[in-house]
């Protein structure tokens, strides 16, 4: 990836409480990788933050109209498309 | 009768448990697959003249190679070759339950889908076609309901139907389009390999760069690594995508396609109830504290109303163990036989573990619960971000609870219940960590040293003791996460958060049985084992000569004694034997013993009616009523009694001073004395190996005062033992920081599926514990620290320590890349 695409770059971990977008790319291999597909984080799925964790990490999706919670440091590396 | 042998597999969550308990009845088997910790359960059923063996694979969501779950699932498929497969989906989230169902298909083998929790489809307004689905997929179906008991016998008969159209069975394919070629070409490489799967599905998952089957593969096809290599490179340069991610994104294509054509939803958008108790449960502000009070609760029912619970249960044991002294041969005054010693001593250790079963079958039946409920994951989610900052995981609340977070729990629950940790460092890491935590057992312990010698500080002390394990649990935790076990495996936390459910009465019953079942068999005959080896120490070399011959006379003059105080008695003529005196006197302890564990009248009486019967002479000396000859029998019985108790006390100290476990004792002084250890605490802590509770039995009996006074143990420690508290402080602090028992240490084993890490788990604590309490108790000899000093140091800087852990950044990922910039566009 380019230097100019970095900074138009936004990821999951941004999000807040209650804001939808739609997954782009997963900016990971291997095993985290197949994790997250298996778990349904494919090109064009909505998701939902829910909510966050008491302590304010990790936090709850929603996908597939089902919910998930996942680390910060994992939906750091999940590219996304703001939707609302 | 024809066998069939079926596969059930469908992701975490979907009731796949349920439903394999309403088809497989109890008739159950459950172990571990050969080397790996996962449970493998299987059930029998038979029907239609079929004998159905149904093996019940770990929860996946996929069948990839990346988990543990994953790998063991894949190769019951490869090497057992079952007949069917039977995909349960939870009919109320099927879209992403036929992501798996796919793969399933794919392998080649008969699938049978089950629709399952039907009634909460029904529920939430969702209308399933399962016909339509049936037809879509080209495999039969059915509708069910694990919790409601529905389905057993559609099920069982689509399955012998199955089976028996085997061969009338058409490949399932999924259109890969642009794929398609890359596919063919693996398909083509590998058409040599003796496999018996379908070839299209290993080329599939050759692409997906599936270890297990590449490494399969790689026996017949030795290029089979840079053929996958090249396709996936022509790949992604024509397309810009790699195949792991395109294959992912046309199954849940495949599923959305169903899901559109054969549901209707008529309640979308609304909000469940699982989404309204969220919001309560997961909470920011009430998070917490109704976690709290949950593991309270928990807590609170299992050891401390259970416990109580043990008040009923333990006559039972009581009751068995006087049958078992009953049956064996009788002590000629102090002279008992070593059989008789041997089984008392086996059912006292077998009694002491089987004291826990009431404790550990409500404690299994609430982690059942709290597991079926959905509880579970909501816990780690909450807790996670502490616990991730020692290693552990968001999982690691419930075990470190159970093993006595709050004063007193019980490892051996702890540690089982590590089985559902997904990461494999912070599971490994739990399991080591868990032990230090405060055991019920240890607890009779610290009150005894806290009595002997802290009585101003006890509930300061005490505080200390039960506050100081959590921290040194997550010390720990840190220290062999970031060590030995820095590259053990780790998952990404990526946990669903299943929907609540009301769990089944069954479904915990039979998960409770099972656990407790395994703790019998397993713990308890590893326990025997040793409490043998242990008897065995203690008895040998045994008593010298010139003892037991100073023994012998003082057992002539006790009976001289009571010779001479009866003498005069009109009664005389029926105890002017030795043989008679001693079965009176025998007579008359095993009345006491037995009186002792009678509470009500009724069974007083009852008691006194079978004494009168068994030896009707020798009942009015053991209750005299009015007849005064008789009360006088009875005054000097009961001195003979308590003499014969101090003669044999006093027998048993020479005998384990003398034993192998008191030489060993002896033997590791030079290394415990820094501690401020002798041989006597040596020999406690060796003998209460097998069980913790003996610890205090042993001490007790070691400074029992001689003389047969009235003395409490604590006040006979504090004046006989010449400790001070600083002594006490020290042995304290080892008996923290070692682990709890045998039976721990055989879970461990169980968990780890490794006596390497049980002799780790055994090992790493003693030498902890020796270095921490000698350091302690050099440092206090030295600046002249009282004991109570001591031990406030040791917490403050245990404290501290865990502090700083806590504020260094923590590194437990094992990937990295990622997005660089963070503000938003």
């Amino acid at each position: 990836m380019t230097k100019t695409m970095q900074s138009d770059i936004k990821s999951l971990a941004l999000l807040k409480n209650g804001q939808k977008a739609k997954i782009k790319k997963l900016h990971t291999k291997g095993k985290l990788l197949h994790k997250l597909l298996d778990m349904g984080f494919i090109n064009n799925v909505e998701v939902e933050i829910i909510r966050e964790a008491p302590l304010f990490d990790p936090m709850q999706l929603k996908l597939h109209n089902y919910h998930l919670s996942i680390r910060r440091s994992e939906a750091k590396l999940i590219e996304i498309e703001e939707v609302v | 009768m024809k066998k069939i042998k079926v596969a059930l597999a469908g992701q975490p969550n979907c009731g796949k448990s349920t439903i394999f308990n309403l088809v497989s009845g109890i008739e159950q088997h459950i172990a571990n697959y050969p080397g790996v910790t996962v449970d493998k359960k299987t059930g029998y059923f038979t029907y239609d003249k079929h004998r159905i063996e149904m093996v019940d694979l770990p929860g996946t969501y996929s069948f990839s190679s990346y988990s543990l779950e994953e790998r063991v699932a894949k190769d019951f498929i490869l090497d057992e070759n079952p007949d069917v497969i039977v995909n349960v989906i939870d009919a109320s989230n099927i879209k992403r339950n036929l992501y798996l169902t796919f793969q399933l298909l794919e392998i080649g083998k008969p699938v049978v889908v089950i629709l399952n929790m039907m009634d909460v489809a029904t529920r939430r307004g969702i209308k399933i076609n399962s016909k339509k689905i049936s037809e879509m997929l080209n495999c039969p179906v059915v509708e069910a309901s694990g919790a409601k008991g529905l389905g057993a016998e559609d099920i069982m008969k689509c399955i012998v139907e199955t089976s028996k159209n085997e061969n009338n069975y058409n490949e399932f394919k999924i259109n890969y389009d642009e794929f398609e070629h890359h596919i063919k070409n693996v398909e083509s490489k590998i058409s040599k390999t003796n496999a018996l799967q379908n070839r299209r599905w290993l080329a599939i998952k050759a692409l997906e760069n599936d270890k297990t089957i590449v490494d399969r593969l790689k026996e017949d096809v030795i290029d089979i690594e840079e053929l996958i290599k090249k396709e996936e490179n022509s790949f992604h340069n024509n397309y810009d995508k790699d195949p792991a991610s395109f294959l992912a994104s046309y199954r849940y294509e495949a599923a959305d396609i169903i899901f559109h054509k054969t549901i209707q939803e008529t309640n979308k958008g609304k909000e469940t109830l699982t989404d309204k108790a969220d919001k309560i449960i997961l909470n920011r502000y009430l998070a917490i504290p109704i976690l709290i009070f949950f593991m309270f609760m928990v807590y609170q029912i299992s050891i401390v109303w259970g416990y109580k619970l043990t008040d009923y249960t333990w006559p039972i044991l009581a009751s068995f163990k006087n049958f078992v002294i009953d049956i064996l041969p009788e002590a000629n005054f102090t002279d008992v036989p070593m059989i008789t010693d041997f089984g008392i001593w086996m059912v006292n250790s077998a009694n002491a573990l089987m004291n826990y079963l009431p404790i550990f079958f409500i404690l299994f039946a609430l982690i059942a619960i709290m597991e079926d409920v959905g509880y579970m994951p909501r816990m780690a989610f909450i807790l996670d971000r502490v616990f991730r900052r020692f290693g552990l995981h968001g999982q690691s609340t419930l075990p470190l609870v159970l093993g006595g977070a709050m004063v007193g729990g019980c490892a051996v629950p702890g540690v089982m219940s590590t089985k559902g940790i997904a990461d494999e460092r912070a599971r490994m890491a739990t399991i080591f960590s868990v032990p230090y935590m405060n055991c019920l057992a240890k607890v009779p312990f610290y009150t005894l040293l806290l009595g002997a010698f802290f009585k101003p500080d006890m509930a300061i002390m005490m505080f200390f003791i039960s506050t100081i394990t959590l921290f040194i649990a997550m010390i720990v935790a840190k220290f062999i996460t970031s060590t030995i076990l820095k590259t053990r495996e780790t998952a990404p936390f990526l946990m669903e958060l299943p929907p609540y459910h009301l769990p089944t009465f069954k479904g915990v019953i039979i998960r409770a049985s099972q656990r407790v079942w395994i703790y019998i068999k397993k713990v308890v005959t590893i326990v025997l084992a040793v409490a043998i080896i242990l008897f065995a120490m203690l008895q040998f070399p045994g008593l010298k000569e010139e003892s037991k011959i100073e023994f012998e006379n003082k057992s002539i003059l006790a009976l001289n004694n009571f010779d001479k105080k009866v003498k005069d008695s009109i009664y005389y003529e029926e105890i002017n034997t030795k043989e008679e005196v001693i079965a009176l006197l025998n007579y008359y302890d095993n009345y006491r013993a037995k009186r002792m564990t009678i509470s009500s009248n009724e069974a007083a009486k009852a008691l006194d009616g079978k004494f009168l019967i068994k030896n009707e002479p020798f009942f009015k000396y053991i209750k005299p009523k009015r007849d005064k000859e008789a009360k006088k029998i009875n005054k000097a019985l009961r001195d003979l009694s308590s003499k014969r108790k101090a003669i044999l006390r006093e027998m048993k100290n020479e005998k384990v001073e003398n034993s192998l476990l008191g030489m060993t004792g002896r033997a590791i002084e030079p290394f415990s004395q820094f501690a401020g250890f002798d041989w006597k605490i040596n020999v406690a802590f060796l003998s209460s190996f097998a069980a913790r509770e003996s610890a205090v039995a042993t001490l007790g009996s070691l400074y029992e005062n001689n003389k047969a006074d009235n003395m409490r143990a604590e006040e006979a420690m504090a004046l006989n033992s010449g400790y001070t508290p600083l002594h006490a402080t020290a042995i304290i602090i080892f008996m923290i920081l070692t682990p709890p028992c045998i039976a721990t240490m055989i879970v461990v084993k169980m968990q780890t599926n490794s006596y390497k890490w049980m002799l780790f788990a055994i090992f790493f604590p003693i030498f902890l514990g020796i270095t921490l309490a000698s350091l302690i108790f050099t440092l206090g000899n030295t600046f002249d620290w009282s004991g109570f000093e001591a031990m406030s140091y040791f917490y403050i800087s245990v404290v501290l320590t865990t502090i700083i852990i806590a504020l260094f950044p923590q590194k437990n990922q094992n990937w990295n890349g990622g997005l660089k910039i963070k503000n938003k566009g």
